[in-house]
Parts: C-alpha cells; structure tokens; sequence
C-alpha cells in the first residue's frame, strides 16, 4: 500500500461526483453495445485473440475504462478485455516479472513507472508498427510507454484569503500571502513549478536545475505540507489548512464544484504530464496488449474518459469531438497547452529515481 | 489490597481524563456518520442518513462485508484450532524448547506487515494463489494464531495441571480430556483468542492490497477505495456500526469473563 | 513420558508448520535481498552508516517511538493503577474505554483525528470559542500529530499488560509495609511501584516495538513531512524498486526488535509480557 499516489491513481476519484450523473445512461449504452458485439463475433470460425488484462487504480475508474476502451475493444477485435482495479504499482511489477508469472498485459502508468521499471528491464518495449505514433500528441510517445490520456499539475488557492489570481512567485512569498502551502510528495512537476516561479522560462526548464529548485523549495519548507493522494490535496483546500497548492488539475475541477469556486484555479504555469501505458516483460497475451493499444487509441473512447474524469485526450483527432464545455478543463487543449509547460520523458528517464529520493530527502531533513 | 493504596480524587480524575482521550474519536465518527455532505466531515446544514442508505443498498459495501465475514471467520477458525491446540502442547512442554515455540509464534505480530506484505505476494505469485479466498484465509489464519497463542497461554497458566493427570490416571485418552476437562476451564481465553483473530482478519489492509486484486475486496480495502476517491463517508457509517457490534461483542466477551471469575 | 511428549509435539506442528512455511520462509526469502541486491555482499549495510537520508529517517522514527512509549506509559500506568482499584462496575466501564478503540480500524481512527485536530477541526474551535487561543494550534501535519494518534492507539495496549501486572501485587505485602509504618506515597514509591516494574517494562517493550513498524497513521498525521521508517521501507520496494535498500532497513528493523527483547529478557521475564506465563 503506498500513500504517494500516481495520477491514474487518482483518476478514479474524479467520477465520484459525475458517476451517477454521465455514468449510469452510458453503462447502460455499453451493456448495449457489448452485446451486440458478441453477438457479431461469438460465432466467428478463427481462434479468438487471447484475453487482456488491464491494471489500473481501482474505484470509478474501472467503470470509466470499461465503458470508453472495453467496449470499443471487444467490438473491434472480438476479443476480451477485463479490468483489474488493484493498482499495478512497480514493487508488484517486479515481483511479477521476476517469478516469471505476469498476470497483466496493460497497466494505467506514467513516467515514475516507466522510468524506474523500463531501465531496469521490467517491461517490454512499445511495438510502434501496431501502435501508431501518429495518433499520439507529438513528443508523448516513448520506448517503454505510450500516451493515455494527458494531466496537468496546475496551481489552485483558496479565493477567501487570495484576491487576485496568484502568480508562482507568490507561492513562495510568505509575506504577500501567509498561510500554509501544499505540495505533492514527490519530484516531479514540483521542480518544474519551483523553477518556473524562480524566473526560468517554460521552454528551457530542461535539463532541470535540480539544486536550484530543491534550494527554493526549501526556503519555505517551514509552511509546506505534502500530499500523497490526490483526495488528500483535495480535502487540505477545501478544509482552509492552505492557502495554495500545487495539485492535479482533475483535482481542481473537483474543488471549484466542492466549493463553489471559493477554490480555483489555472493552467497558467502549469506543467503538462502523459498518463502512459506500459506492457510489464513476458505479459500473458503478448502482441496482443500492443493491439489494445492501437485500439484504445480511437478518439472516440478518449473524450469519453475526458467527460468522466477529466482527462485529455492523447490523441489530436479528438479535438474536434471535444464538447466547447469540457476544452476549459481539458489539459490538452490548444487554448492551455499554450500556457504550460512540457515534461521531458528523456530527462526523467535519466534522472528520475535519483531525484525523487533527493526531494524525499529534503522533506524529511 | 482495595484499601491500602487507593487512588486519591486526582489520579482516578487523571484516569478517567486518559479514558475520554481514548474515547474521543469514536465519538467523532457517530456525527461524521450523519454528515450531509458528501465527504468526511461534520455535518453542516443538517443530519443526512444518506450514508447509512449507501451502505445498505450498495451490491459492492454489501459484497465487501460479506466476503469480509467469510474470511474473518474461516481464518479465526483455523487460527483458533492451530493456536490452542499450540499453547496446550507448549504448556504441557513446560521446558525451555515450549518457551522458545511460544516466543517464535510471536514473531508474526512483531515484524512489520510491508515487509511481510511483499514476501508473501512474491510466494502467492509463485504458487497461483494470488487474489483467492484460501490465499487470503491462510494469510490471516497465520497473522491470527500468535493474539489465540497469547490468550490461551494465559488461561491455561490459571489451570492446574494435576486436573489433566487425574482425567489421564481415571482412563480418559487424550482427546477426552481436552475436549472434556481442559476446553471446558480455558473456554474464556480460546474465546477472547478467536476474537482477537476474527478482528485482525477484518482491519487488515496491507497485506491484503498487494494479494487480492478483482475478486477478492474485503471491506478495509472497500475503505481505503473511498478514502482515495473522495473521502467517502460512507466508511464512517461502516465505523459507527462497527463500534456498535465491537462493544456488543466486548460486553459479550466481559460477561463471559464475568462468569469464569463467578 | 515420551510419549506424552510426543502428542505435545503433535499438538504444537500445525501452528508450527502453518507459521513457518507461510510465515518465516517468505519473510526470509524477502531479508535474502538485502544482501543480494544490487550485488552480493554488505553493500546495503554500509548505507546504515553513510546515507544521510536513511540515519534521519531512522532518527525521526527512534525519536517519535521514545516519545510514544514514554507518554504511553505514564498514562497507561495511570489507568492500570486506577483500574486496579476501582470497584467492579467503574472497573467495567473503564475496561469498556480501554478495549473499544483497540478494536476499531486504524484507518478511520487516523481520520477520526483528522476531524478533531486539523486548523479548523473540533478542538481549535473549541479552544477558540473559549477566548483561550487567537490563531488556530498546529496539532496536526507534524510530530505532534503523529504522537497523538500513535499514543491513541497503543495506550490499550499498554494498560492491558501493566493492569495484569498490578493485579498480581499482593495485598498483604502492601498492607504489611502500612502495618510497619510506612505512610501511601512510600509505601507506593517503595513497595508497589518495584512490584510493577517488570509490568512497565513488558508494556513499554510491547509499546515501543509495535511503535517502530507504524505506517498509516504517520502517513496520514504527519502531514507528509514525518517519514517513519516503514513508510521509507515501502517506498523504496513499492516506488524506487531499491529493493536491496528497503529489505536491508527491513532486516536491521527486525534484528533491533531482537536484541531489545533478547536484552529485555535478561532483565525481566518476558512471558509475563505476553501473559503466557
């Protein structure tokens, strides 16, 4: 059990409050529609491809995931796709791996999975003439993963104590906005943020100046509080123990519901972040997870998890089915692409598992 | 004894002050419970049973609840069965080698859980049973034997042994004279044993998370879930009715010390 | 005889074999990593002694144990010693107080603290509405925090032992020391007290090793800050995948809760501490 939650472990919080709304009638579409599906494949003479499991992170999202890749994958291919909702997390990766009795074909992952399990031989590579590289936004493509969906880390603070839109310098001057802060337990877009409200521009975060931006965050050290679950950075806003934080964007959506928008925020200096697929090393179905890959890959079934959950869609075709309504909260979208900045999976890659135990470090001193 | 050193108006006040400390955040959790909002809180407009509703209605709370009784229970079981029949051999030992079996059942409640966690997936990995009833009783039947060994050690040091030879010297086998002298004096603590059992299988979550995956979801896990989700509530009510069956199941429990001690 | 002991031994081999195979034989497999990996050898030992991170870690964790135990024990014997005394019926009720929360899940207790002592929580209000405090406490997100929940869930745990403990003291010894003059306090200071010595020692030792594996309720009371060592020890085999790192701690863990009983047992006897005795 780990209390630092990965993004598509969060995922599934996002439907607590749209389930019963979008949820319910779709559920009942899909039943519809896999039914049919069966129907027009059950009888088929070829062998039937092997079935595909899908790790993600429990909750809602097992429902948002069968209704917006499960059923459009079964219907496509014929074949069978179930989800597992117990959270692939790379310690259960590696165990599997190395007893050589891998259970899962797919997990929802991001660059903290692949990161530390691609370097270290755990997962096989993306087989890029099933998957098609030009349906993924350009630059989220990787050797050990390939784009789901996409999510922001964005600033959000608490409109009663804040009076106008703060930039990320104010987050770091105590004097202007006293209060407690919140960060996420974990390097990664909090360096990126530190940095950017230190003065370094959104297009030269990178190669990360990491000692300059563990220096800076240190500074207030005193007034931070870290967050492990996306529900925790949540529930620290709305119950005024801070007074900003650096969260989820899926998480801020939720809070200017929860609130009435007493808590906000913006895209402004933001930090755009792929939610990945990866394929653990020797998974039970082979080729065909890259298969599910390329069929999750529709548009269609992408601004379907986009409406649930809040999660952009990896592929630009779906711009255009993007209701107007849902591009304000779209990671993705052209209007707040502009405004953030890009993770570099290179530099993660290198220098993620080393730097994430220094920012550990720095918090616990 | 009573009368010797009793504790002056201070201390019994000091006392009873650690007492309410103890009892204080279960009293929280009664108007949490009620909340009208739909996240851990207290209530703010007004009282909502809506919580209590989604309980009882839910097919996956309902579900949790079930599969966790099953568990708890069968474990209990087979701890209680294990450890009693343990702690009676060890007392009838009563050398150096029944200390050392009794101190090595200990060792369970000991080591932390994360690094037991991690050793039994890899072994239930290896052996198929991840995510399976029997994987799951038998992890919790082992974790519960050591509280069944500590309890029923304890009773049994209240037992006199020539009891046992004079049942054993009057021609009764062995199983006879547990099952007719022993069980019968030792009853409280193989009671309070299985209790212990049966509720660390029911709060257990660690391990519980790295073994079970679709279709084993116990209701710690069904908790965690909504703590991660949006602080559901509903795990509140869960806790309001679980203090209320734990201290029928303690008043249970002291009243059948209350008639061992007559 | 032998054959007596032969259906002693029959009686014990289930527990034995079920703990073994299904308990120390993974657990064994898992303490193998820390000497395997990354390569064979002692090379995740050596971290104990050069990695800053993991000495603060295990620091915080002694620190807020030592505090836990201590505070735990002046409270628990002030029960133990309350409940000992006290008539049958308060005696019930007090047992009623001590037993509940032991059987009430960690998880929604971590909560259940969170409502009470966070910026706007029961007790700053509280406190605020008395006109006592201007600015809300900071109980909460830090070792405060974190010690309150962990003296909250290990004070039954505690009084248990230390109530058994005191109840075995025999009247007559305290009732002749009155007899030859001795006045409460030294009759207290001189005769009960040592009498419950071994009792403090067994609940402490209880107190303190379960204190040393703590994981949720640091996690979710500390705010993210205070890292205990069983949450640096998931971390490392559940994220960073330094599964050399996490099992070494893991081992060094278990080998310290060792010699503190091993040292213990020399001083008191360490059955009573379990009641088995």
């Amino acid at each position: 059990m780990t209390r630092l939650q990965t993004f598509a472990e969060d995922r599934a919080e996002i439907m607590g409050l749209r389930r019963r709304t979008v949820l319910k009638g779709g559920a009942a579409l899909g039943v519809g529609t896999l039914a049919v599906g069966a129907a027009g494949f059950g009888g088929g003479a070829q062998a039937a491809p092997k079935e595909v499991v899908v790790a993600n992170w429990g909750g809602d999202a097992v429902k948002a995931m069968t209704e917006a890749f499960v059923v459009p994958y079964e219907k496509a291919t014929g074949g069978k796709m179930v989800i597992d909702g117990s959270g692939p997390s790379n310690g259960k990766i590696k165990t599997m791996v190395l007893a050589k009795n891998v259970t899962w074909d797919l997990v929802d992952s991001g660059l903290a999975g692949t990161g530390e399990l691609g370097p270290a031989g755990l997962l096989e590579e993306i087989d890029y003439s099933i998957v098609d590289k030009s349906k993924v936004t350009p630059g989220f493509a990787y050797k050990y993963g390939v784009c789901n969906y996409m999510f922001s880390t964005v600033q959000a603070w608490d409109t009663s104590r804040i009076k106008e839109k703060p930039t990320l310098a104010d987050f770091f001057d105590l004097k202007k906005y006293p209060g407690k802060r919140l960060m996420r337990k974990d390097s990664q877009a909090m360096l990126e943020l530190a940095l950017m409200a230190d003065g370094v521009p959104a297009d030269k975060l990178y190669p990360l100046d990491v000692p300059r931006a563990l220096k800076k965050i240190a500074g207030i050290k005193k007034d931070l509080l870290f967050w492990g679950t996306g529900a925790e950075s949540q529930s620290m806003l709305r119950e005024g123990e801070v007074v900003m934080g650096w969260l989820w964007h899926t998480r801020g959506v939720l809070l200017q519901k929860d609130t009435n928008k007493k808590i906000t925020f913006t895209f402004d200096g933001g930090l755009l972040q792929p939610g990945l697929w990866a394929v653990p090393k020797g998974n039970p179905a082979g080729k065909q997870a890259m298969v599910a890959i390329a069929a999750m890959q529709a548009p269609e079934g992408q601004v379907k998890l986009l409406a649930a959950m809040g999660n952009g869609p990896a592929n630009p075709a779906a711009a255009p089915l993007v209701p107007p309504e849902l591009n304000a909260i779209n990671p993705g979208a052209p209007e707040n692409v502009k405004v953030q900045a890009k993770i570099d999976a290179d530099w993660y890659q290198a220098n993620y598992a080393k730097v994430r135990q220094q920012f550990l470090d720095m918090i616990a001193s | 004894m009573e009368r010797t050193l009793q504790p002056g108006r201070l201390t019994r006040s000091l006392g009873w002050t650690v007492i309410c400390f103890l009892v204080l955040p279960i009293l929280v959790i009664f108007p949490v419970s009620v909340t009208d909002r739909r996240f851990l809180s207290m209530p703010q407009h007004g009282i909502s049973f809506e919580h209590y509703a989604n309980l009882f209605t839910s097919p996956e709370w309902l579900g949790s609840i079930g599969q966790s009784l099953v568990i708890g229970i069968v474990s209990a079981a087979i701890a209680v069965t294990a450890g009693t029949l343990c702690a009676i051999g060890c007392w009838r030992l009563s050398s150096r080698a029944g200390e050392i079996v009794r101190a090595v059942m200990l060792v369970p409640i000991v080591v932390p859980t994360i690094v037991y966690a991690i050793g039994i997936y890899r072994f239930w990995v290896d052996l198929r049973l991840l995510d399976t009833y029997t994987g799951v009783i038998l992890v919790h039947s082992v974790t519960g034997i050591p509280y069944v060994v500590i309890t029923v050690s304890t009773a049994l040091a209240g037992f006199d042994a020539r009891l046992e030879q004079a049942a054993r010297s009057l021609g009764a086998s062995v199983p006879q004279t547990l099952w007719r002298v022993l069980l019968p004096s030792i009853l409280p603590g193989v009671v309070s044993g299985a209790i212990f059992a049966f509720i660390q299988s029911w709060d257990e979550l660690v391990i519980v998370l790295f073994i079970a995956s679709r279709a084993i979801f116990t209701l710690p896990r069904r908790i965690w879930d909504g703590i991660n989700e949006h602080l559901d509530p509903t795990m509140a009510a869960v806790a309001a009715i679980l203090i209320l069956l734990s201290a029928l199941l303690l008043v249970l429990d002291l009243a059948i010390r209350r008639r061992r001690e007559g | 005889m032998t054959a007596d002991r032969r259906t002693s031994w029959i009686m014990i081999a289930p527990a034995l074999v079920l703990v073994a195979v299904l308990f120390f034989a993974p657990l064994a497999r898992v303490l193998v990593i820390s000497v395997t990996e990354p390569s064979f050898g002692l090379g995740n030992y050596a971290m104990l002694f050069t990695s800053a991170s993991i000495q603060r870690t295990l620091l915080t964790t002694l620190r807020i144990c030592v505090f836990t135990t201590a505070i735990t024990l002046v409270l628990a014997y002030l029960v133990a010693y309350v409940l000992t005394h006290a008539r049958p019926a308060a005696q019930r009720l007090m047992l009623l107080g001590v037993l509940l929360p032991l059987w009430m899940s960690v998880l929604v207790r971590a909560f259940a603290w969170v409502t009470l002592l966070r910026r706007e929580g029961l007790f700053n209000k509280a406190l605020e509405a008395l006109g006592l405090i201007d600015h809300p406490l900071s109980l909460m997100w830090n070792e405060t925090g974190v010690t309150i929940g962990m003296v909250h869930y290990m004070l039954p745990l505690g009084i248990l032992p230390l109530w058994a403990a005191m109840r075995d003291i025999d009247g007559r010894v305290l009732a002749a020391a009155r007899g030859l003059g001795a006045g409460p306090v030294r009759t207290f200071l001189r005769v009960f007290l040592p009498l419950s010595l071994p009792g403090v020692i067994g609940s402490g030792l209880l107190v303190f090793i379960f204190s040393l594996g703590f994981f949720i309720t640091p996690a979710i009371l500390g705010g993210g800050k205070t890292i205990m060592v069983a949450e640096y020890i998931d971390t490392q085999i559940q994220e960073s995948l330094r599964w050399g790192v996490g099992t070494m701690i893991a081992s060094t863990l278990i080998a310290a809760i060792f010699l503190l009983m091993f040292v213990l047992g020399r001083i008191v006897d360490l059955r009573t501490l379990f009641g088995a005795k």
